[in-house]
């Protein structure tokens, strides 16, 4: 029912752009004997397209909202179509500094929801975040973790794009589309070296095979990723599990074989490639950002207080010398006055 | 493929060559079940900078222990080495109890 009505409604966009470019083409014969010039780019519907551009034929632009005549909507949902997945992704690489990667190795619908139960119940734990000294309460990013299974391929297209794709660049040699999904952005990451050592994606792209899942935080927050460690890899140290007593949900045979299942075997960190052991050490990181730049400000003020020291001790040595070498002056002289003195009196 | 005479799974990879893809594909196509049926499945997972091979040790019931390249065998071979074995021992069941 849906489907057919979304068809039915292109339709009628479609019809609604055709009388809107047909009807300033039959105006403008009329019009094209007074102003030639200016009547020709009226009625051009393409502003942008009009330009006498080598490559303006094949790149051609079309209004926003155009929906071709022939070719209506798809009915497929829209979560499942491998355009808007990939949208989905370069969103979701675009906008998040922390991502985990794990291998799932075949986990049931119950063990992923007692996992994901479990993760739910451990984050919601992380104290709320302080206020600035300005004032100004950072925003809870508690519910905006998520923890999701990628379609690998669909990922790694997506992760080329982010990677080897420049929009503004291209937007300045073409008049073509460049958005995700463009002509441009494909001949783009068919152009780019994607074996590269250096680049993030020659990095990353090994860990993209066979099953796998992300847990995406919008923000690098170490108390959320080492409360989320604790829970879905946990090593002795630093990251310990919940205990049973406390937490007996965690010991429930779904969340425990769910677990047993997953594999952390890297993240991406601002970009970054991490293996298992360079995000727990994210993850340790005490007072997030704030606290390294607490870290930062000690270090410098105790390296300037021994720069201090350091100077004056100098100074300090030589005076406490010369004081020394005057006391001793002052004994060599006196004891002779005291001598001198003694006979007298 | 046939994993009912599979006691042990030992692996250790870095998940960030490409030579531990296929150990990897293994380990992902174990059943969901299998810890629950008494298979024992161990990984460790080597860091990063680490240069070492894959390892993959599987263990069948009658105590036959197997080391697989998966670098060399790929995922295909791997099965195919691992369901050689468990179709001989499965021949075996159906004779006894036939």
């Amino acid at each position: 029912m849906s489907a057919r009505l979304s068809c039915s409604s292109a339709r009628c966009v479609g019809r609604v752009i055709k009388s809107q470019t047909a009807s300033p083409l039959s105006r403008a014969a009329p019009a094209a004997v007074t102003l030639p010039q200016t009547s020709i780019s009226s009625t051009r519907h393409y502003a942008v397209a009009s330009r006498a551009l080598p490559t303006a034929l094949g790149k051609l632009q079309l209004p926003e909202d155009y929906v071709s005549p022939t070719k209506p909507p798809t009915a497929r949902r829209p979560e499942t179509r491998k355009s808007q997945m990939i949208r989905a992704y370069t969103a979701l690489l675009r906008s998040t500094p922390l991502m985990l990667l794990f291998q799932h190795n075949n986990l049931t619908a119950v063990e992923w929801s007692a996992v994901r139960r479990e993760l739910r119940r451990a984050l919601r734990e992380v104290p709320a975040p302080i206020a600035g000294p300005d004032g100004s309460v950072p925003v809870d990013i508690t519910e905006s973790i998520h923890f999701q299974v990628l379609r690998t391929r669909m990922f790694d297209v997506a992760f080329k794009v982010v990677e080897f794709f420049d929009a503004e660049e291209a937007a300045k040699q073409s008049n073509g589309y460049t958005h995700d999904l463009s002509q441009t952005a494909y001949e783009a990451i068919q152009a780019a070296d994607t074996t590269n050592p250096n680049t993030a994606y020659a990095q990353i792209s090994p860990l993209l095979e066979g099953p796998v899942a992300a847990l995406t935080f919008p923000t690098v927050s170490p108390a959320h990723l080492a409360a989320a460690l604790k829970v879905l890899a946990p090593s002795t140290p630093d990251f310990p599990a919940p205990t049973r007593r406390k937490y007996p949900g965690y010991y429930e045979l779904a969340a425990q074989s769910g677990l047993q299942k997953l594999l952390l075997v890297g993240g991406r960190v601002e970009g970054k490639a991490f293996d298992y052991q360079g995000v727990r050490w994210v993850g340790g990181i005490e007072g997030g950002l704030d606290g390294l730049r607490s870290q930062l400000v000690y270090m410098l003020q105790s390296a300037g207080l021994g720069v201090t020291t350091a100077l004056e001790g100098h100074s300090k040595g030589l005076w406490l010398a010369l004081e020394s070498r005057r006391s001793q002056l002052d004994e060599e002289q006196n004891p002779k006055k005291e001598e001198g003195e003694a006979p007298s009196s | 493929m046939i994993t009912r005479f599979i006691t042990e799974v030992n692996t250790k990879f870095n998940p960030f060559s490409t030579a531990a893809r296929s150990t990897r594909l293994f380990l992902s196509s174990l059943p969901a079940n299998a810890r629950n049926q008494g298979m024992k499945i161990d990984t460790k997972l080597l860091p990063r900078t680490s240069a070492d091979p894959a390892m993959l040790q599987v263990k069948f019931k009658d105590g036959k222990e197997m080391n697989l390249d998966g670098a060399k065998l790929g995922i295909k071979g791997i099965i195919e080495e691992v369901d050689r074995h468990s179709r001989f021992l499965q021949k075996q069941v159906d004779l006894n109890d036939g």
